[in-house]
């Protein structure tokens, strides 16, 4: 259900049945709401907003009941802040829209359906950012809150509702429902559904974590928790990332498999250095002729012609075999030496370095590959150091 | 691998970038003359142990991950001619010790792994264990990296 087109009531009164429900989703609003607010807009039913949700399904006006007590309440004081009433209400009939604004300037603690939550993940950067702007301030006017979050925040409401003001009234209605989100979906749960969803969603600023069955709800502890499910997905991740580590059950022996592994690999490194260390003296070390020789060579960009193709792929067809399961990225082809495109911009991040061109000096140097060294093998990287 | 990793970035380039950087490093040391005059081979070994890790950093991608930030700084005090770093705008400070005590009651079991890990990963003293976890999964995917590399070369240098 996408949020085109905003009350497109107000064109005109009964104007297409779609345009109502459609503009009414974007208030979060389930089936049920719907169906009441096509019911009150429609300018036939002219009668209060208690009219309207008599006419719902009995069960689902049992749900209704706390709108109602704090509706008739705020009726008055809805008509009267005219919160951006004009722009949504069908212009002839004004009893209409309190029921609306009802909606919007009360708790609205109303049965929580799939569809909800999920419009409401949509929403959530904008209910807790809100949440946090204006505390659970549920009952006070909406619009003193509206004017600092609605030019932000409202960026996945349709861009083409007709008006600001439509996206005023709307956003407390997200403040308030997430206000008491927290809270309310623990009850409903506990009541109505047993589901357990917990959302993660790390990408936005904010978490919006659920909460689930029998736990507290203090913001606390949900931040412990929201904490915790990071850095258990962080976890599967290294453990995806070390070998063997999948079968093995329990946090605590997977993380010291996680240590053994950095451990082995930085011995890893330090004895191929010293082995580095005990095979470099005796090669050869032609670092300048070459520099002289083969900088114009180099200046073009691919090198696909360099020994070095030939030299290299062999050894990195071998052992990328042996360690392809570890790979993320399939490993190049062994004909394009993609040098440009990593090395430019890696390149620009450094530092200063001895050599002026550092691109053509390194291929220099790998060039000396096929620059005869008699003692290698051929078929094995031939590199002068 | 699981949806998460759409939002954790933890890509490091392929093998040549960091076979470039640590051949640079070492052309870097050769032209400091060391091996034309070793004093002793526990000298060179560190010297290559240390410019296998700066041009590791260099290769995973500079100053914009945390480990590899710690790594080059921590090599930059002993030699200034070898590792540069741009300066950053803005000075960073964490506070660690605010961190710290909340911590230890969060899943103990976690957060001693967590310290040894900070050990291990250089940089990881100022991180939280979520960003530490982070880094170190992106380490150990450029410690990989680097091994193949040297692999590759000492097989290459070695006599048949």
């Amino acid at each position: 259900m996408d949020l085109t087109g905003g009350f497109g009531a107000r064109s005109g009164g009964g104007g297409g049945p779609y345009r109502e429900p459609i503009g009414l989703e974007s208030l979060h609003l389930g089936d049920e709401f719907r169906q009441l607010a096509t019911t009150t807009l429609t300018p036939d039913n002219a009668g209060g907003s208690f009219t309207a949700l008599l006419e719902l399904p009995p069960t689902q006006a049992v749900e209704l009941l706390h709108f109602t007590d704090s509706s008739s309440s705020s009726q008055a004081a809805a008509a009267t802040t005219g919160i951006g009433g004009g722009d949504i209400i069908i212009t002839p009939p004004p009893p209409p829209p309190p029921p609306l604004h009802s909606f919007g300037g009360t708790t609205l603690t109303f049965p929580s359906n799939s569809a909800l939550m999920e419009r409401a993940a949509r929403f959530s950067v904008i209910a807790t950012e809100q949440q946090q702007n204006n505390g659970n301030n549920n009952n006070e006017t909406p619009t003193s809150s509206v004017p600092s979050n609605s030019s932000d925040r409202v960026k996945t409401e349709p861009p083409e509702t007709d008006s600001t003001m439509e996206n005023q009234s709307l956003c407390p209605n997200q403040t308030n429902r997430s206000g008491k989100r927290k809270d309310f979906d623990k009850k409903v749960k506990s009541s109505t559904k047993k589901n357990k969803i917990s959302e993660e969603t790390e990408k936005l600023p904010y978490v919006h974590v659920r909460a689930r069955r029998g736990q507290a709800t203090d913001s606390h502890s949900l931040a412990e928790r929201a904490r915790r499910e990071k850095i258990n997905a962080r976890m599967k991740l290294l453990q995806e990332l070390v070998p063997g580590c999948d079968k093995i059950q329990g946090t605590a022996l997977v993380l010291d498999e996680i240590i053994n592994h950095v451990q082995s690999l930085q011995r890893q490194v330090e004895m191929l250095s010293m082995r580095l260390a005990a095979v470099n003296p005796r090669i050869d070390f032609n670092l300048d002729t070459i520099l002289a020789s083969e900088n114009g060579s180099l200046m073009d960009g691919s090198f696909s012609g360099t020994a070095m193709q030939l030299a290299w792929p062999h050894q990195a067809i071998e052992t990328e075999q042996s360690f392809h399961h570890r790979q993320l990225q399939p490993p190049p082809p062994p004909q394009q030496w993609p040098f440009d495109g990593l090395n430019q911009p890696v390149w620009g991040r450094e530092e200063d370095q001895a050599h002026g061109n550092d691109h053509s000096n390194l291929m220099a140097v790998s060039e000396n590959v096929m620059v005869g060294s008699a003692n290698l093998h051929p078929n094995q990287v031939k590199m002068e150091l | 691998m699981a949806s998460a990793d759409k939002t954790i970035n933890t890509d490091v380039p392929e093998k040549d970038v960091f076979a470039i950087h640590f051949l640079q490093s070492l052309s870097n040391l050769r032209i400091q003359n060391l091996f034309n005059s070793p004093d002793t081979t526990n000298y060179r070994v560190r010297k290559i142990k240390k410019a296998a890790y700066v041009s590791m950093a260099r290769a995973a991608g500079g100053t914009s991950r945390l480990w590899s930030r710690a790594l080059l700084r921590r090599a930059a005090k002993g030699n200034n001619k070898i590792v540069r770093f741009p300066r950053r705008k803005r000075k960073v400070t964490w506070k660690i010790s605010s961190k710290r005590r909340r911590s230890d009651q969060r899943a103990p079991v976690v957060e001693d792994a967590a310290e040894r890990l900070r050990n291990l990963v250089p940089g990881g003293g100022g991180m939280e264990t979520s960003k530490l976890m982070e880094e170190t999964a992106h380490y150990i995917k450029c410690l990989s990296m680097q091994v193949k590399v040297m692999q590759c070369l000492v097989d290459g240098l070695s006599p048949k």
